[in-house]
């Protein structure tokens, strides 16, 4: 076997296909362990559950808005929930690299530093996308569709995708500064105090004091809110506009603290 | 290629206060096997990864394969090929697939990485392996997976970061080998190792590295000769002529304890001159029932430029 270089090819085939092979790798990894995507479909129902056992009468309560179901008026928060899990993923995944020395093994390549970012925000978009294809599924046939049909259905797997980047990118941030898988997942729970302080589960029409007004403001709610009109009401441009800009907006305030996180690390060595 | 393999002036590295490479200067010529031997700290993975662009150097120059490691990181990482201790591989790929990334991340695409991924898999021994997950792998059948991902783009320089560490006899005799071949082919190889073995086996150069410097450099043998003499014992037939004995031998040498009923010296000029002594002693009427040759080995080089022993020191991790 002689030293020889393998002649360069075209800059931006390179680039594109080391980015799909890492995404692939992502999402391959999360495919492959259940103690992975298991529990963010299995927590999410199990939620449903109990909550539309819990509440079925709440929908009666004056200033609750108009739906078939409780179960129907979850169906954004269940796959928020389901989300927020993955995405933890993306991060402890990428912090599990840094910490057994596969982030060293990628980095000591050649390969365009941005493929490996982007790879793990690829697989976070993935597992999201089948994430909330499935508990729609499972939505549907417990008698919660949603209203505004196939369009609506698509429109809530393009808000649940970029839900997924939005979030991955906070999880992404916190293995890039720790490289701990530990720090990384310690940081969900607040993703799930964040969902509870929202009309995520309950209309914030119906709170009360403080905890009306934060829930109010949160994104949380901003996004749910249109993204529920979707599925309780029937399709409306100005609510898929309102979900998508507000969950875009957070995305890039997550993807640029990731971003800066990364380089940093990349600086640091 | 007309550019030294690997070249550092000065490097140094430093975490805090703690100074772990301490200005050190490295010339590897194409086609040999470097050692780059030291204990558990003394800085040899350092030095690799400044080599090999992930870490900074704090002061100093590197170059590898031409190019220097901090201003054409790119360049360097596309001609060196690493194998690292301390980077796992992720268990739930398979084989096949791992190469194939790792083609992929070298920018090599479609059929020129099927042929290489399948020519690799042949050539570790792992074809039958190769469409199963790294989780079920051995870890002889790891290392052998990560020296075919070191190889896959066909590097200038093979760095093997502790190669063998943690492997069994028979594993460790198989890497061995094709570190070998691999060299015949013409790869140059820079190994870092703490076994001695190792480094007595494979490299053609060495350098002993302790505290961040480096203490001695060269190859095996002569290092070993600079030690000193080789200690020869002889066990006599018949101690009754022992004081004869004695007396022939002090020619050849200075007297080194020995247990009872034997006598020992150190050797002047070495091997060469074993012959004459047992010349001597026949030409007197010794009868000689056992007679070894002890040579210094690389412990004994390590211990004269450090005072202390590296075989069987304490493996605490680095």
């Amino acid at each position: 076997m002689t030293a020889a270089l393998d002649p360069p090819r075209p800059h931006l085939r390179v680039v594109a296909e080391q980015t799909w092979a890492l995404t692939a790798r992502a999402t391959l990894a999360t495919a492959r362990n259940p103690a992975n995507w298991l529990p963010g479909l299995i927590f999410p129902l199990v939620m449903a559950a109990v909550y539309a056992a819990q509440f079925a009468d709440a929908t009666r309560l004056p200033d609750f808005p108009e739906v078939d179901s409780f179960l129907q008026f979850i169906l954004p928060s269940a796959i928020l929930q389901g989300i927020s899990f993955n995405s933890a993923n993306a991060g402890s995944d990428m912090a599990t690299d840094i910490e057994t020395g596969f982030f060293d093994r990628l980095i000591s390549s050649p390969v365009a530093r941005q493929s490996i970012l982007v790879g793990r925000i690829g697989g976070a978009a993935a597992s999201a996308a089948f994430q909330s294809v499935v508990l729609m599924v499972v939505f549907l046939l417990f008698g919660a569709p949603v209203k505004s049909g196939l369009v609506g259905a698509v429109a809530l797997v393009i808000i649940s995708v970029l839900l997924g980047v939005a979030l991955a990118g906070f999880g992404l941030m916190v293995a890039l500064r720790t490289g701990s898988p530990e720090a990384t997942q310690a940081m969900f729970p607040l993703i799930f105090v964040a969902i509870f302080v929202s009309s995520a589960f309950f209309p914030t029409e119906l709170m009360k004091g403080w905890y009306q007004q934060v829930a109010q403001v949160n994104p949380i709610t901003l996004i749910i809110n249109p993204t529920r009109e979707l599925v309780i009401t029937g399709w409306s441009w100005a609510d898929f506009a309102q979900a998508v800009t507000l969950t875009i907006l957070v995305a890039v305030v997550s993807l640029s603290l990731s971003y800066r996180a990364y380089l940093a690390r990349l600086a640091s060595s | 290629m007309t550019a030294k393999p690997v070249v550092a002036e000065g490097l140094v590295r430093e975490f805090g206060e703690l100074r772990a490479v301490d200005g050190i200067d490295l010339e590897v010529e194409a086609g040999e096997i470097f050692g780059f031997l030291g204990p558990n700290g003394a800085g040899k993975s350092t030095t690799v990864r400044m080599l090999v662009t992930l870490l900074r150097p704090t002061a100093g120059v590197a170059r590898v394969a031409g190019f220097d490691v901090v201003k054409e990181p790119t360049a360097v990482r596309r001609s060196i090929g690493v194998a690292l201790q301390d980077a796992a591989i992720d268990p739930l790929m398979t084989g096949t697939e791992l190469l194939r990334l790792q083609a992929i991340l070298h920018g090599l695409g479609g059929k020129v990485a099927d042929q290489r991924c399948g020519e690799l898999l042949e050539r570790v021994g792992l074809t039958a392996a190769a469409d199963r997950r790294v989780g079920t792998y051995s870890g002889g059948m790891r290392r052998r997976l990560d020296l075919a991902l070191a190889l896959i783009h066909r590097p200038v320089v093979l760095f093997l970061d502790e190669p063998t560490t943690g492997l069994d006899p028979t594993s460790r005799q198989a890497v061995w080998e094709e570190v070998r071949t691999l060299n015949d082919e013409g790869t140059t190889v820079f190994l870092t190792t703490q076994y001695l073995e190792e480094a007595d086996q494979l490299a053609g150069r060495i350098a002993i590295i302790d505290g961040g410097r480096i203490v001695r450099e060269g190859d095996p043998g002569t290092l070993k000769d600079q030690v000193g003499d080789p200690t020869l014992r002889v066990e006599l037939s018949d101690a009754v002529m022992a004081d004869t004995a004695a007396r022939v031998l002090a020619g050849f040498g200075d007297e080194r304890p020995a247990r009872a009923g034997r006598l020992a010296i150190g050797l002047r000029g070495g091997a060469a001159h074993l012959a004459e002594v047992v010349r001597a002693l026949d030409e007197q009427g010794v009868a000689v029932a056992h007679l070894e040759l002890d040579s210094p080995s690389l412990d004994d080089v390590f211990a004269d430029a450090t005072g202390r022993r590296l075989e069987g020191a304490e493996a605490d991790s680095a």
